[in-house]
């Protein structure tokens, strides 16, 4: 039957514009907690890349004791060579160390020491970052092992923040993701009061279900794209506003925001995924109102 | 056309509505159903409009059963329904042309088709000046007419109408009447629920009579109640004289019920019910 997307459209608008304020209402709420959902996504895409650059860019290191001898040294390095965690490992020696010192300790300083004292070290990447643990476990307290050092409490505790942070924004956004539906039910619920006379006579003369429903089914659609389109704005504000863009990342490598910096794909499924959500909302809360209130 | 067989319908926590009704009525009747308030006539009207299904027995409507018809098939079992209440229904903010229309907008129906019909039938019931007023604009009867306009639109096998007349004066009863006989001899099967003594007497037309939801009469030229027949029939009655403008109407109807013994089983009753033409 023709059920023309023109009669569907009209009708919606009429309601929509009838019951303004209400609508308005609706659609700030889903703009709000979309953008809430959006950050979050963003917030938890950044930190994961970030996470990952932090943990790739950061070596674990060997440090041998500056007592060693070439055997142990040897034996370590043997060692580490057949450790399943590490991929490749770099030897850099007493004189690297030394001459590193060189750059960063003032002058009266170095002076005390003398090169003997540095220890020599192995700089290692490992397959899986994140078995750092496991590598210091092996080789702290080895014979000829001064030390091992790798980043892993500082990525702890930001990662820690960041999940506590995206927890947060996320129990927000749900909390008003409910009430968005609430209300957009209950606009829908007074569109169709408003219009009782006229679904009575449609049921009447055999107009059929879906004709009497989809008017208001479209409205709550409407309601929810609107919502997630205020939201995608606020989402590419985000995004361009402050520097999460790869533009900037070149300009400043130390910086957490572009360290956390996304590509435009990515930004973009955040902002399909915004979408989806809010047209979900809409049509979820006026499925809602046209089951309990229409009868049809 | 329709056809009852040993219907019962009760409603929640309610006397019976209609009790063991068996009934036949063919195409292109018209008929009458009275009875006293409470005695089941809206309920009859609103089986037919699967508004509400039998508890027992099964009904026959346009060569369908519809006592169980699936929830999505009633819209199109009503499509070959018109409907009239007492109350019109119409649509305050709409025109008289824009109410009969939406009856066929909102059944899909194409724009041709729409701009033929709807002038067509607003000539039928007399409107076609009115096209553009709105329904507070009009008179009670008017506004009827609209309803009736709006009911018959789609070319109905069957109009229902539930006391139509129950709002207007006699000569204004007396118009829609008449329209509703004119549309009964296009084809259409008439059902008319109504309190409307002077006019089902006049008209002397086929008249089914419920009393608590039980058959109690089925009279082929009936009148409104067998006590009040003389009285009705009796020269100089103030509508007397309007018998002669329905040619179709039969002075004397056969009696095959009688309200004194209310039993819907009486042997008369259904052997004159499958007798009939
Ligand atoms: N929706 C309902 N719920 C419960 N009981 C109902 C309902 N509709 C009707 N009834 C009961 O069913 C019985 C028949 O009612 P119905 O409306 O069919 O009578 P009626 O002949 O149309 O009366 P009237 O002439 O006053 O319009 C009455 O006892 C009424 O109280
Ligand atoms: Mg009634």
């Amino acid at each position: 039957m023709a059920l023309s997307a023109a009669y569907v459209s009209r009708e919606a608008a009429t309601n929509l514009w009838r019951n303004r304020l209400m609508t308005a209402a609706a659609v700030l709420t889903v703009a709000v907690s979309l953008a809430l959902v959006g950050s979050a996504l963003l917030l938890k895409q950044g930190a994961s890349k970030a996470t990952h650059l932090w943990q790739n860019g950061v070596q674990t290191i060997v440090w041998v004791q500056p007592a060693a001898g070439p055997a142990q040294t040897d034996a370590i390095q043997a060692q580490l060579r057949q450790s399943p965690y590490v991929k490749v490992c770099d030897y850099k020696s007493q004189a690297y160390d030394y001459n590193e010192a060189k750059i960063v300790l003032p002058p009266d300083e170095l002076a005390a020491t003398a090169q003997e004292q540095y220890p020599a070290s192995f700089r290692c990447v490992l397959n899986d970052p994140s078995q750092a643990p496991a590598v210091y476990q092996a080789f702290h307290g080895k014979p000829g092992v001064f030390d091992v050092k790798y980043p892993g409490q500082a990525i702890k505790t930001m990662q820690g923040v960041i999940r506590v942070l995206q927890w947060v924004f996320l129990t927000v956004a749900v909390v008003l993701l409910l009430s968005a539906s609430v209300l957009i039910l209950n606009t829908i619920r007074m569109a169709i009061f408003a219009r009782r006379r006229e679904v009575s006579v449609m049921k009447l003369v055999g107009a059929t279900n879906w004709f009497i429903r989809l008017p208001f089914m479209a409205e709550g659609l409407v309601q929810g794209l609107l919502g997630a389109g205020v939201a995608v704005l606020v989402v590419l504000a985000l995004y361009w506003g402050i520097g999460l863009n790869q533009t900037n990342a070149a300009a400043s490598t130390n910086n957490i925001i572009t360290q956390m910096s996304l590509s435009g794909w990515e930004v973009f499924g955040t902002c399909l995924l915004v979408s989806i959500v809010g047209v979900g909302v809409g049509v979820i809360g006026s499925a809602f109102a046209v089951r309990r209130f229409l009868d049809v | 056309m329709i056809t009852f067989q040993n219907v019962t319908k009760t409603y929640k926590g309610s006397t019976v509505a209609l009790k063991d009704c068996s009934v036949e009525i063919d195409k292109g009747e018209f008929v009458f159903l009275v009875g006293p308030s409470g005695s089941g006539k809206t309920t009859f009207i609103r089986l037919l409009l699967r508004e509400e299904s039998p508890d027992s027995g099964r009904i026959w409507e346009a060569g369908k059963e519809i006592g169980n018809l699936p929830k999505w098939r009633i819209p199109y079992l009503r499509r070959n329904i018109g409907c009239v209440f007492q109350d019109f229904r119409l649509l305050p903010n709409k025109t008289v042309f824009e109410n009969v229309a939406f009856a066929l907008e909102v059944i899909g129906r194409p724009k041709h088709v729409i701009a033929s019909q709807v002038p067509q039938v607003l000539d039928l019931v007399g409107l076609t000046k009115k096209r553009n007023n709105l329904p507070g604009e009009l008179s009670g009867g008017e506004q009827q007419r609209v309803a009736v306009a709006r009911a018959f639109v789609n070319r109905p096998l069957i109009l229902l109408a539930d006391e139509p007349t129950g709002n207007l004066d006699p000569t204004t009863s007396l118009g829609i009447m008449r329209l509703l006989d004119r549309i009964n001899r296009t084809g259409t099967t008439v059902i008319i629920a109504t309190h409307d003594a002077g006019m089902v007497n006049q008209m002397r037309r086929r008249v089914i009579e419920l009393d608590r939801g039980i058959l109690i009469r089925d009279q082929a030229h009936g009148v409104y109640d067998l006590d009040g027949e003389t009285q009705a029939a009796g020269a100089g009655s103030p509508t007397g004289a309007l018998v002669e403008q329905f040619p179709t109407a039969a002075p004397e109807g056969e009696v095959s019920g009688t309200g004194a013994t209310p039993n819907a089983s009486d042997p008369n009753v259904s052997d004159q019910t499958m007798a009939r033409p």
